[in-house]
């Protein structure tokens, strides 16, 4: 089935073929169907940890139990009923929506930053000519950036950029190239149905 | 050859050959010339880890990403975290340590499910199971970011490992897993994250090493012979580049016409 399903998706991109064009598009749209019903899946995942957890009064219970207020009230509000009021253009919906889901995001998002200056303290130590190399153009990259430096110093720019553009560039290329190929010997692999890894049960001891 | 569709069937030539290298390096360690393959210590130490969290009381994290499995690009890391999920889980299972798995995607939650479970199945602790082991946490990518982030406050695992495509959550989740002194085992081919994993954990297995995890952790002779084959088509296009560069650098559009056959 594997190798079926994966020779009626690479055929028709190199071949014009309108019949097996037709039973790939086909295809395609059975497998969105299949993935939005898979969202069902995903809800229902949540109510269950999260009711088990508010049964047992486990520790943090009363989050599990907020968690599963909000999925009721969104699941509910957000029905596409729009003779009931209900839908995208809820009020309750949309304020849950504006007012908690957003902010939470942008802030989970915003506070990057501060994670990269974390990692940036323990990563940024010359220990060795390479850790020295990462520290000296890392340093150089954040001032090329900063206006504060690049205004008294304008050199810095074409530094950052040169080292953006050149050394980085080539590293990212290399590295992209090689997972390519990786991803399509995995493929290959996939079509020749010798990768079984991510099947249960694939694999030997 | 009018059916052939133009501007890729270079390409399709690409294809073949990197298949005919897989498939004659799979014809010879069927004949028992199976290549030695580099050692790569990301992959080597998940034992390890899964031991210090034996020892330590603590549960294994191990998470493919969060990306679908649709995706041209990340759709493949997916499979090759899924992979390694597969070894965790049957490691976990043997040694008697608790396993969590973090789901994004919907459509990927059965699948890591049953990956998990039949695990258990096949060690015949089917009775160990629970459904908590996969938890879907959220679509929303900092949505699962955040309650990956509070699992692991909570839990304290004592290994965490995270192989998939990853994007701006990464950095948070090796940073948070570092924070709680577990022992990190990272993996992606998103460049842009591979920086952020190379500095906050462990191990780290950058770009094509993901894809080699599952055939280097079965030791399958087939899937390490796949692996030459891979290495074939790398060294094809490292000539083609030297070769293109040198010949556009002489003025000759030769190889952009063959590459846009």
């Amino acid at each position: 089935m594997t190798i079926i399903a994966t020779l009626l998706q690479v055929i028709p991109y190199y071949f014009d073929i309108p019949v097996l064009s037709n039973v790939a598009s086909t295809a395609t749209n059975a497998v969105l169907l299949i993935v939005a019903c898979a969202t069902f899946v995903g809800v229902i995942s949540v109510l269950m940890v999260h009711a088990k957890r508010v049964q047992r009064r486990t520790e943090g219970w009363y989050f599990s139990g907020l968690i599963i207020v909000f999925v009721v009230i969104m699941v509910l509000t957000g029905l596409p009923l729009q003779e009931f009021g209900l839908g995208s253009k809820n009020s309750i919906f949309n304020w849950i929506f504006t007012n908690i889901q957003t902010p939470l995001g942008g802030t989970m998002y915003s506070i990057l930053a501060f994670f990269i200056t974390s990692a940036a303290v323990r990563a940024f130590k010359a220990r060795n000519i390479e850790a020295a190399i990462v520290l000296v153009s890392g340093t150089l990259m954040v001032m090329g950036n900063a206006p504060i430096f690049t205004n008294t110093v304008p050199v810095l720019v074409d530094i950052s950029l040169w080292i953006r553009n050149i050394p980085n560039m080539a590293t990212m290329r290399g590295v992209m190239i090689g997972a390519a190929l990786g991803a399509v010997a995995l493929a290959v692999r996939t079509l020749m149905g010798i990768e079984r890894g991510y099947l249960r049960g694939g694999g030997e001891d | 050859m009018a059916f052939l569709i133009q501007g890729r069937i270079f390409g399709l030539i690409c294809l073949l050959f990197i298949m005919a290298a897989v498939a004659y390096y799979i014809r010879q360690a069927q004949g028992g010339k199976v290549p030695k393959v580099r050692r790569i210590p990301g992959i080597d130490a998940i034992d390890e880890s899964i031991g210090r969290a034996v020892e330590m009381g603590r549960p294994v994290f191990c998470s493919h990403g969060i990306a679908t499995l649709r995706d041209s690009t990340a759709g493949p890391q997916t499979i090759a975290g899924l992979s390694v999920l597969n070894y965790v889980a049957k490691r976990c299972v043997a040694v008697g340590a608790k396993i969590v798995v973090p789901v994004r995607q919907p459509e990927v939650w059965p699948i890591a499910a049953d990956i998990v479970e039949t695990e258990y199945k096949l060690a015949g602790k089917a009775e160990e199971y629970s459904s908590e082991c996969v938890q879907f946490l959220s679509n929303n990518q900092f949505g699962y970011a955040s309650n990956y982030i509070g699992l692991m406050m909570r839990e304290k695992p004592g290994a965490n490992i995270m192989v998939g495509a990853y994007w701006a959550e990464s950095l948070q989740l090796a940073e948070t897993g570092s924070r709680i002194g577990a022992m990190q085992i990272t993996g992606t081919a998103q460049t842009s994250q591979i920086p952020f994993f190379l500095v906050t954990s462990d191990y780290c297995l950058i770009g094509e090493e993901i894809f080699s995890a599952g055939a280097y952790l079965t030791n399958d002779a087939m899937l390490i012979a796949s692996l030459a084959g891979q290495d074939v088509g790398r060294i094809f296009a490292v000539i083609l580049g030297l070769l293109g560069a040198i010949v556009f650098t002489m003025g000759s559009r030769i190889f952009l016409d063959l590459f846009a056959m």
